[in-house]
């Protein structure tokens, strides 16, 4: 059976001008299920977010095939939504504008589009923030209207790229926690980009650990914790085995780096 | 709410309005019983506030007033009707900076008022020269600010709004022209202090009438009281419209309202 998504192959080049041109990602393979959480960690500047914007359609490889249901990928679409690192929520916008962002682009009516996001500004934990602007939220508030965002055209992948990353320590506990809630609750696909062991090894079905630059699917691992997951299990004996056989993966790709960040 | 608490509150006004009055009074105080002064080339603020009551009771003064606005109209709309696309271009399209580039930045920073008298040659004595020349100064902020406006766009922003299937005019609609709205509205603060430069200097060389001439005259005919009343509305005008243009912003861009503060 065909994989729900299937990268094979995809080699990617910035040639960026005046500068060395720099191979972002070499050759990477990647399956993913329907309804799958997969994360991908990798030493920064490895091609994991670069492989997101791939598959979101903003970044065309220059080589390699990617397919979604049995379709390849050649632009943004509907059935994908990323939620971004730096949230890029419109400033001018209130919670619910930001939140209806894609069903305008969509072409959904005004009604359904008032609905959906109030009930999604629900779902995130925002009720009572819906005319608030962006600068007034904190980091977490924030993302979640990007969370909201991502889920309001209802897309059967979401693509996150270190969504998290900008969250002080207790408030990335919380959003992961819901995030779990809703991924069960909505049943999408989740591609996760992470520089968080933990945190993959937490949310996670599979791991995939990126090579360094060029980035490659180096070794895929099987997350064999049950669902519900719950913070306790993160102090399990089993916990620390999955972190460890995450980490003996991915150390030799930090050291190859020499630790440096490669940017 | 005692003393203290209005004070707090109000304290802006309170302070601006004390430190304006107490300008005046210096003023006048000084050059009653401090300075002898020969009333042929200064005045004081009582001179002033009686001229003012004579020149605002007659009908010149409004008449000039009618006739420098009719100008600054034209020549303003001008310059936000073709600066604003031409910055937006430029900020949009990497080619057409590069070409204009030099010659824009080149003309923005010469004294352009040193066109004034060509103006004039060419459009001979009147409303047109004044509008050209007001359309010259003013127009170079507008292109400025909206070529920078649309050049600091937000990619994130940008990137947003295409992976949620955005098309080209999206991008124009929903990301660069609202991010751009708080650099047009400083480039219009700007376009209007060099606007009434240009009102000005177009009346010194090229009118009979409007309100840089009636300063002009008085001026020339010693008439200083009537004078100082000339700048003094002109400025009240131009602090007037940028006021206006900061309460308009706070219409189209609520969310600048408390960032403003900081």
């Amino acid at each position: 059976m065909v994989p729900y998504i299937q990268a094979r192959n995809v080699v990617l080049t910035f040639r960026p001008k005046n500068r060395d041109p720099v191979t972002a990602l070499q050759g990477l393979n990647l399956e993913v299920g329907h309804g799958e959480f997969l994360s991908l960690v990798g030493p920064s500047g490895c091609g994991k977010s670069t492989f997101l914007n791939v598959l979101l359609g903003l970044l065309r490889p220059d080589q390699g095939d990617l397919q979604l249901g049995g379709k390849k990928i050649t632009g943004p679409g509907y059935e994908r939504a990323m939620v971004f690192q730096e949230f890029g929520l419109l400033p001018w916008r209130t919670v619910l504008a930001n939140v209806e962002l894609g069903m305008e682009l969509k072409g959904m009516p005004v009604s359904t589009r008032r609905q959906r996001s109030n009930e999604l500004t629900n779902l995130v934990g925002l009720r009572g923030f819906e005319h608030h602007y962006p600068h007034e939220l904190s980091g977490g508030m924030k993302q979640r209207v990007g969370l909201a965002r991502a889920l309001a055209t209802d897309p059967e992948v979401l693509l996150m790229d270190e969504p998290f990353a900008a969250l002080d320590a207790q408030t990335r506990d919380l959003m992961q926690a819901e995030l779990l809630q809703i991924w069960d609750r909505t049943k999408k696909t989740v591609i996760f980009v992470t520089h968080s062991i933990e945190e993959a090894a937490y949310l996670s079905d599979r791991v995939a650990v990126i090579t360094s630059r060029p980035g490659r699917a180096k070794k895929v691992l099987d997350i064999k914790l049950p669902r519900p997951r719950d913070y306790e299990m993160r102090l399990s004996p089993e916990f620390n085995d999955i972190k460890a056989d995450i980490w003996h993966s991915l150390k030799e790709e930090l050291i190859s780096k020499g630790g440096s960040d490669g940017r | 709410m005692d003393v203290k608490e209005i004070y707090q509150k109000y304290r802006r006004l309170v302070l601006g309005v004390i430190s304006l009055i107490s300008l005046v009074a210096l003023w006048e105080f000084a050059l009653t019983y401090v300075i002898t002064y020969d009333p042929f080339f200064f005045t004081t603020p009582s001179y002033i506030i009686v001229a003012a009551k004579e020149l605002l009771l007659g009908d010149r003064l409004w008449r000039d007033l009618a006739v420098s606005s009719h100008a600054f109209l034209w020549g303003f709309s001008a310059a936000v009707i073709i600066g604003i696309p031409i910055g937006a271009v430029m900020g949009w399209r990497r080619r057409v900076e590069y070409a204009l580039d030099p010659f824009l930045t080149g003309l923005y920073a010469s004294p352009l008022v040193a066109l004034a008298p060509l103006i004039i040659l060419v459009f001979g004595v009147g409303l047109t020269s004044k509008a050209v020349l007001i359309f010259l100064l003013s127009v170079f902020p507008f292109i400025f600010n909206t070529f920078s406006g649309v050049k600091s766009t937000d990619q994130l922003l940008v990137n947003v709004v295409r992976s949620f299937g955005g098309k080209e005019r999206h991008l124009y609609f929903k990301v660069i022209l609202p991010s751009t709205l708080p650099y047009l509205v400083a480039g219009a603060r700007l376009a209007i202090g060099r606007g009434i430069v240009g009102v000005i200097v177009g009346e010194f060389f090229a009118s009979s009438e409007g309100i840089g001439f009636a300063i002009a005259q008085f001026g020339d005919t010693y008439r200083l009281p009537e004078m100082f009343v000339g700048i003094i509305i002109l400025s009240l005008i131009a602090v007037a419209l940028t006021e206006a243009l900061r309460k308009f912003e706070l219409i189209i861009a609520p969310y600048r309202a408390d960032m403003e503060i900081r």
